[in-house]
């Protein structure tokens, strides 16, 4: 028997209540209304390893990141992360241990700061919550190697955020992910608000620290490249489901659900290869009134019937009709 | 090639502030023929909306065109009254921003808009405007545009919004459209479409587009020559197959390596050391030289300018010496 | 790969912190703007000579036994008739100087006015944050409140308060206490513009994720308003406070005049205006025109510094 993963998510859902205030539904006799942000979505993540998740905007992808860490509650299914339950009240103390050890790197550097507090200050925070080490002293000590492991200077710790770059932000809060010695990071597009040049720098620096730490990471982006690059599991969401969880290499060179296909289709060719294609067809509905059955049929090129009526669940970690019944995709030829 | 529609010659930008007069863009030139898709890439700060504003003319005080000069179709634009700058825009250029949302007025819907901007540049009645719109609807790939003409911005997709904001730019159909990131605000599966569309109509309707993005993918996609910025300059300008694949400047380079691609899949994405430099603190010399592995003495004093190589333009002092082949 | 060490900012090292604040943008558009000085310098004489009273002022308008009925009504710049002593800006009825009894008077003016913005800021940047934060029942609880309290004119709520607090204190305190009832009167009818205010900015603050981060560190709710949320929301509330405090003095005065303010035993502006306007008909008017203009002035001068502050401190109109 293979070692529990370290995470396992297994069920997971949430349910926001986007109804109008109370009298408007009133006045206009409208009901209320739901919207189902992440439904049913189930993973596990291995010690050591990147979990990536990939989604366009709507997907439930950092939705489900929120509720992961803790930082929103979940409607239903359970998260358990080294043995102890995330969800569950009854562990609420083991919990409390637990938070050391998980953190979490925002995609806006320039939100992710407190504006008013200089970044000695805000990377010391953690180290004096969870008295990782004792004496102002040693904390000063500590925080200057935390600068410098990120690739900054002790000195800078005396500046304010705002005297920084994106990228060099983009340092601090990686510096105070790791000021808890966490050792399960999850990342919330973690680039998509920098340069190409300097998220080059935090991809490569996030890597190294994996190595050397034995970092875990959920990373979470609608950037295939950047997943590609960075995952060694990947999951896709689409509408709140997740509708194919593959091994990075094996997604790339066989994805299996057409949802992949043509998120896969639609990165710019970059190599001007010349790879064949499939021109992406629609839009992503309203998450509020999802389409019936599988939500992606509407845009599905192997849509039947039993699409319309009947959502997929996943089996080996693609849920898909077309997929179980081995309707495949015509590809055109490359010209 | 004919002459082309639009030419920037020696163009410089400049921001009065109380502390220092910071150059935005610093001798920027290239022409776009008809037909043409000119990609402008580059990360934030180096210049490139800053040069499609100019072109067009929005530079707000305290930023002010010091230098250089813009001719559409041959003729001087740059130095034209505010008044009759209004009149070119809309009619001779038009513009497509990033957010689809803020171009568009949310209390007239789409139809009122669309008609509007016709008539105030063609003589057109109501009734032919509207004719008019709804092919343009139906030219942008908004479907049943008959039914969407009546419908307020709020009730379009992001992507359909961004399609209603191309056919306002095409009302008037201009010769030049500024393309100022148009689909970074949008979702990859959408971004695709978007990018064939702007191609397609570039084609079609012989006009020439400045696309101006951040994003190498979308240009390799899109454009047929690139020019790279970087602090307000050109690094190097040439045909996007041999920018994008053989880059020369090592600033290009650099940034062609950063970008993880779905093909290769490396260990270890080349990184550019640093980060762009402030407007108030552009190095002397060549401004990339604290980040270039390759710099050497004259690149600290003497500021390079593009200069023919390999079929394109590169502004870096490795390629001076070398004998140009072609 | 030590490229990372960022280019030093404009100014070198982090010494000269007063070098800094000179050349910041906020220092910057005070020095550019000649009426932010002239208000800024109007206010520091007036407030000043305020705190200074009992060293420049010539006489002492309280001390019973200086006090000459001859002395009265003497008009400004001009000795008395049978003294020969000469008042500044002429003396009210009991041959009081009215010089000497605004330096007083604009002591407890300010006294009063600056009190009562700390009262209030204190009750409403604590509430609205409150509120912002916690959300739900609290925060409409909290919110309907101030709704209430700002459909009632600011005086009419400072009359009722100390109405009450009339009726609470035994009549041998009273005149100690006026001081501070006033405070909680003025405190708590100008409390709900600061609740607000602050409850809007947290509500956009909380949603930035430096707060989760320091909700993902097991901070609870108190330290992470107090230590993340509330630097960051006390720029607008600065400008709300430098405005009231204008409000304040005015309403201070609007109180003392209608009789319901401070005694004349310690008068402020406000009560040397309700005696001076007796005597407007019967031309001595220089008892109501100099308290009163000493009045419009303090208002004025901290108006105008208000209304800088918030220009300077909005990024939409630099």
């Amino acid at each position: 028997m293979s070692p529990r993963p370290y995470v396992e998510v297994t069920d997971l859902r949430k349910v926001f209540d986007v109804s109008k205030p109370w009298l408007n539904r009133v006045i206009e006799r409208s009901p209320k209304q739901f919207l189902k942000a992440v439904d049913g979505v189930s993973f596990d993540i291995k010690k050591g390893e990147t979990f990536a998740l990939v989604g366009e905007s709507g997907s439930g992808k950092s939705t489900v990141a929120k509720m992961v860490v803790g930082l929103l509650g979940v409607s239903g299914g359970e998260v358990t992360i080294d043995n102890i339950s995330m969800t569950d009240p009854a562990q609420r103390a083991q919990r409390a241990k637990l938070r050391r050890k998980m953190q979490m790197i925002f995609q806006d550097p320039y939100a992710s700061l407190n504006p008013r507090w200089r970044v000695d200050r805000i990377i010391a925070e953690p180290i004096r919550a969870f008295n990782v080490v004792e004496g102002e002293a040693n904390i000063v000590a500590r925080v200057g190697e935390l600068l410098t492991l990120v690739g900054l200077h002790p000195d800078d710790g005396r500046k304010f955020p705002h005297e920084f770059s994106g990228g060099q932000r983009q340092r601090v809060a990686i510096a105070r992910a790791l000021a808890s010695n966490a050792d399960f990071i999850v990342c919330d597009e973690p680039t998509s608000a920098l340069d190409v040049s300097v998220q080059a720098q935090i991809l490569n620096l996030m890597r190294d620290l994996q190595e050397k730490f034995g970092l875990t990471y959920l990373f979470i982006s609608h950037n295939l490249a950047v997943v590609r690059h960075m995952a060694t599991r990947i999951g896709v969401m689409y509408l709140g489901r997740l509708v194919e969880v593959s091994e990075a290499k094996e997604m790339f060179s066989h994805p299996r659900h057409p949802y992949t296909r043509m998120l896969l289709d639609a990165v710019p060719d970059l190599a001007m290869s010349g790879r064949a294609r499939i021109p992406v067809a629609g839009e992503i509905p309203n998450p509020i009134n999802p389409p019936s059955g599988c939500t992606f049929h509407p845009r599905c090129p192997l849509v039947n019937e039993r699409c319309r009526a009947e959502n997929p669940l996943p089996i080996n970690g693609v849920a898909c009709h077309a997929v179980v019944e081995g309707r495949t995709l015509l590809m055109p030829v490359p010209a | 090639m004919s002459d082309p529609v639009i030419s920037v010659r020696n163009l410089q930008v400049e921001f009065v502030t109380r502390r220092a007069t910071l150059r935005a863009i610093d001798g920027v030139s290239f022409d776009i023929a008809k037909g043409e898709v000119l990609g402008v890439v580059g990360e934030s700060g180096a210049g490139k909306s800053v040069t499609g504003a100019a072109i067009i003319g929005l530079i707000e005080p305290p930023g002010r065109i010091s230098g250089g000069e813009i001719l559409l179709n041959g003729r001087r634009i740059d130095n034209l009254p505010p008044e009759e700058m209004r009149k070119i825009r809309g009619r001779k250029v038009a513009m497509i921003f990033q957010d689809p949302l803020t171009s568009l007025n949310p209390l007239f819907r789409v139809g009122e808009q669309l008609v509007e901007t016709i008539r105030t540049h063609l003589p057109m009645n109501e009734r032919q405007a509207r004719d008019r719109a709804i092919e343009l609807l139906t030219e942008v790939g908004i479907p049943a545009p008959e039914k969407r003409i009546d419908g307020y911005p709020h009730e379009f997709s992001g992507g359909m919004r961004q399609r209603v904001v191309i056919a306002l730019a095409l009302c008037a159909e201009p010769d030049f459209i500024v393309a100022d990131e148009p689909t970074t605000a949008l979702d990859v599966s959408v971004q695709a479409q978007i990018i064939s569309l702007i191609k397609k109509l570039g084609r079609e309707r012989g006009m020439a587009v400045m696309l101006v993005t951040h994003d190498m993918g979308v240009i390799a996609e899109t454009a047929d020559r690139v020019a790279v910025m970087y602090a307000g300059r050109v690094a190097e300008i040439g045909p996007v197959r041999d920018v994008v694949q053989r880059p020369m400047h090592p600033y290009a380079k650099g940034l062609m390596g950063a970008i993880p691609t779905l093909e290769a899949a490396t260990d270890r994405l080349v990184q550019i050391p640093g980060s762009m430099p402030r407007l108030s603190s552009i190095p002397r010399g060549c401004a990339f030289n604290p980040r270039c592995g390759e710099a050497f003495a004259r690149c600290f004093v003497d500021q390079p300018v593009p200069l023919p190589v390999a079929g394109r333009h590169v502004a870096c002092h490795l390629y001076e010496t070398v004998e140009t082949v072609r | 790969m030590n490229q990372n060490v960022p280019p030093p900012p404009t100014t070198g090292a982090p010494a000269g912190r007063l070098a800094r604040a000179w050349d910041s943008d906020l220092a910057y558009s005070f020095r550019t703007s000649p009426v932010a000085v002239f208000a800024a310098v109007l206010a520091l004489v007036m407030v000043m000579s305020a705190i200074a009273a009992p060293l420049i002022a010539p006489y002492d308008p309280f001390d019973p036994a200086s006090l000459d009925l001859m002395d009265g009504f003497t008009r400004p710049m001009q000795p008395n008739e049978i003294s020969g002593k000469v008042f500044w800006l002429g003396s009210d009825g009991q041959g009081r100087d009215i010089f000497s009894a605004i330096l007083y008077g604009s002591r407890v003016s300010l006294l009063v006015g600056a009190a009562s913005v700390i009262f209030s800021l204190v009750l409403g940047v604590g509430l609205g944050l409150v509120a912002g934060y916690v959300g739900g029942r609290t925060e409409a609880l909290i919110m309907r409140v101030a709704d209430i309290q700002l459909s009632f004119p600011a005086i009419l709520v400072a009359l009722l308060v100390f109405g009450v607090a009339r009726g609470l204190i035994p009549p041998a305190a009273q005149e100690q206490a006026t001081l501070w009832v006033l405070v909680v009167a003025i405190g708590l009818s100008n409390w709900a513009q600061y609740a607000r205010t602050v409850r809007g900015s947290t509500l956009v603050e909380k949603n930035k994720v430096y707060v989760d981060a320091a909700r993902l560190i097991g901070l609870k709710a108190m330290p992470v308003m107090l230590r993340h949320v509330l630097p960051n929301v006390m720029g607008p509330v600065l400008v709300i406070a430098t405005i009231n405090l204008a409000l304040a003095i005015i309403e201070e005065a609007t109180l003392s005049f209608l009789g319901v303010g401070m005694p004349p035993t310690q008068p402020s502006l406000g009560t040397l205006i309700r005696f001076g306007q007796q005597f407007l008909f019967s031309g001595e008017w220089w008892i109501l025109f100099f308290p009163a203009l000493a009045l419009v002035l303090l208002a004025l001068a901290i108006n105008l510094l208000g209304d800088w502050l918030r220009d300077a401190l909005n990024p939409k109109l630099r």
